[in-house]
């Protein structure tokens, strides 16, 4: 179990740097720098170089990258250009925002999906079912920001069940929730879609396995085989694409955010881009992905619980 | 002859919407089992042994549809029984056991977590009372230490354990017939005979009606008292074990039983060696069902244009559906 822990945050640790190494490189690939971006179209050539020099970015990229390394191992993850303040602190400000975001969309999209995925597959071919799986269809094929346009027009404006805004300056908790209701609902209806058409398809090929029908023949009530001996084996599968959906999900919520006005991970990460500011594009990522991978390692655990058949030797 | 019996069935019929057409997979079945007897099935794969049984339980998957027919379990009818009530009799009153031992178990359960599902189902019991109740019959099938195997999940079992799990889960609540569909397909040879020695101890210790359906007609003789001869969804064949298998007063038995080599050997030949083609049940022929390939049969008017239907012959308890059955004789006499 140790070295399954220990070989398991080596692995994590790879993938981090990885994505973080990607992302150094295809920044400088990319046309354009911060020193122009801070200087403005009527900048000179020469103060644009002494700037890129002030910066360092007039050395070779391998140097720049192994400077960047050698600071990050020290914890230093370098400063905004644009705002002058450590890179890792914007980041962190925002963290919070995108887990509410990301972590309350997740938890509508299972206890919705997984419920309505049952649902619809014990009572496959009828109404109910077709109806769930419209639904789940709508979802999927929408674009989140489509979706969460159309909320705000009729839940926000015509309705007025919620404010328009995804946040609010006020500090007052229940005010926050009330502005984090409409994306987080918005977010996690296009995961539930996801979820309950796997959800319906892993407990229809259960319900058709050989231990149902054994379970059937020796009386075990119609609930407990759906509920409890079925459906652990449903969310096998389930639980495997929760890890995925989560990384998914994160990528929506940029959309999510940018659609309602709402701060986070991804709304920064993209404005970050575009102004070229570098340290904060990767201390976001760097966190982004930290965050990714270590909901699918803390899943996998899980999984292994789940499912006696996965050894964790 | 349903006098006495555990389980009698009469007229059980099963059919299948399709596009071709209604199939009758269970057409007008009827047999009769007592206490501590075995009934053997035999039958060409898709011949609705199968199909039978899982009727009998009223667990024929949609759209299938039993659509008629008595099933007397010690003379009450159940098949009268509202669906609601119908759970209560399965592994109650009648238990199965399937061919592989190997799906038939839910992977993700510890197998006494399964067996205290079926016995809680069914009774009252504490979870302590149970497990004492799962221990116990883990013992009696044999298990050893079954105390430690009870937490054990299915996959760090042998395809025999696995099997004698499920028989233990089957006579947990002491059925009154078990029903054992090909229990030893899926299992090494050696391992056959344990578990059939073991479902035959267990018959007799009971006092369980069981319910043989088996491919091998090796074991026929060996553990059956009475065979039920099942062709295209009809029992074409019933007679006594004792009456000699070579006796047999059906066309289709003996075509069955000429394709074994040597009938003192144990055989696990599949029985496809009759010649032609098992029957398509969505285009049954007018009369007979086995026509086509009857040796018997061929140029005989009546065979073509008339369903013949399950009698006595010499005896009641030696049913023919063949109305020329007096013909076999006749050869072997003359023979
Ligand atoms: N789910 C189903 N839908 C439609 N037809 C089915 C279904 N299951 C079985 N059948 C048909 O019912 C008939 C009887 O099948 P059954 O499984 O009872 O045969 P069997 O005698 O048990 O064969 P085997 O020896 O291969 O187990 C077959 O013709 C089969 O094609
Ligand atoms: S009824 Fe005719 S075709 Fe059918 S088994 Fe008897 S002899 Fe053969
Ligand atoms: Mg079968």
């Amino acid at each position: 179990m140790l070295r399954y822990t220990a070989r398991r945050l080596l692995l994590m640790s790879i993938t981090v740097i990885g994505m973080v190494t990607v992302v150094f490189f295809l920044l400088r690939a990319i046309p354009g720098d911060p020193a122009s971006y801070m200087l403005g179209d009527y900048a000179t050539e020469e103060s644009v170089a002494a700037l890129k020099a002030e910066l360092g970015l007039d050395r070779p990229v391998w140097e720049q990258y192994l400077g960047f390394v050698k600071r990050a191992l020290t914890g230093d993850l370098g400063t905004s250009v644009v705002t002058g303040q450590p890179a890792f602190d914007e980041v962190l400000e925002s963290i919070p925002w995108s887990a509410a975001l990301s972590v309350s969309g997740i938890v509508i999209a299972v206890l919705a999906g997984v419920p309505l995925g049952v649902m619809s597959a014990v009572r496959h071919g009828t109404f109910a079912d077709l109806f769930i799986m419209f639904g789940a269809l709508v979802g999927i094929s929408f674009p989140v920001f489509w979706v969460g346009l159309v909320c705000i027009l009729l839940l926000a404006h015509e309705v007025r069940l919620f404010p328009a805004l995804g946040a609010s300056s006020s500090t007052d908790f229940f005010t926050q929730v009330h502005h984090l209701m409409l994306p987080a609902l918005v977010l996690g209806f296009s995961v539930a879609a996801y979820i309950a058409r796997l959800t319906r398809s892993a407990m229809l090929e259960v319900l058709g396995q050989d231990f149902v029908r054994v379970a059937r023949a020796m009386g075990v009530p119609e609930r407990r085989i759906v509920y409890r001996l079925a459906l652990r084996n449903a969310l096998i599968p389930v639980l495997a694409v929760i890890g995925v959906t989560f990384a998914w999900s994160l990528g929506s919520a940029i959309l999510v955010e940018a659609v309602f006005s709402r701060p986070g991970l991804g709304s920064m990460i993209l404005k970050a881009v575009f102004a070229r500011d570098y340290q904060l594009v990767q201390a976001g990522v760097f966190v982004l992905a930290s965050a990714v991978v270590l909901v699918n390692t803390s899943l996998d655990i899980v999984y292994g619980w789940v499912d006696p058949r996965v050894s964790v030797s | 002859m349903s006098d006495g019996a555990v389980l009698a069935v009469r007229d059980l019929s099963t059919v299948f919407p399709s596009e071709a057409g209604p199939v009758t997979t269970v057409d007008g079945v009827s047999f009769s089992l007592g206490a501590g007897e075995t009934l053997a099935v035999v039958g060409e794969s898709g011949s609705g042994k199968t199909m039978t049984f899982l009727s009998v339980l009223r667990l024929v998957p949609p759209p299938g549809r039993v659509t008629g027919g008595e099933v007397l379990l010690e003379g009450a009818d159940i098949a009268a029984l509202p669906a609601s009530e119908m759970r209560w009799i399965r592994g109650a009153g009648i238990a199965m056991v399937f061919q592989d031992p190997l799906t038939a178990l839910n992977p993700v359960f510890t197998i006494g977590d399964q067996m205290l599902e079926v016995i809680r189902a069914h009774t009252a019991m504490s979870p302590r009372q149970a497990r004492a109740l799962a221990l116990e019959v883990l013992e009696r099938v044999h298990i050893p230490a079954p105390a430690k195997r009870i937490d054990d999940y299915p996959h760090q079992l042998s395809g025999g354990m696995r099997q004698r799990v499920l028989i233990a889960m089957a006579i947990a609540l002491r059925p009154k017939v078990l029903i054992a569909d090909e229990p030893t397909t899926a299992l090494d040879v050696t391992v056959q005979a344990q578990i059939l020695e073991l479902l035959a101890e267990l018959r007799s210790e009971l006092g369980m009606g069981m319910v043989l359906i088996t491919h091998d007609l090796g074991l026929v003789a060996r553990y059956a008292d009475r065979v039920a001869v099942m062709y295209a969804g009809r029992v074409v064949e019933t007679s006594p074990i004792a009456q000699g298998f070579g006796r047999s007063r059906h066309p289709y038995t003996r075509s069955l039983f000429r394709s074994i080599p040597r009938l003192d050997l144990p055989a696990d030949q599949p029985l496809t060696v009759i010649a032609g083609q098992p029957p398509d049940l969505a285009r049954l022929p007018a009369g007979c069902a086995f026509e086509p390939r009857c040796f018997l049969g061929n140029g005989r008017e009546d065979c073509r244009s008339e369903r013949p239907a399950l009698l006595p012959t010499t005896s009641d308890r030696h049913l023919s559906a063949c109305p020329h059955w007096r013909a076999l004789i006749d050869a072997e006499a003359g023979a």
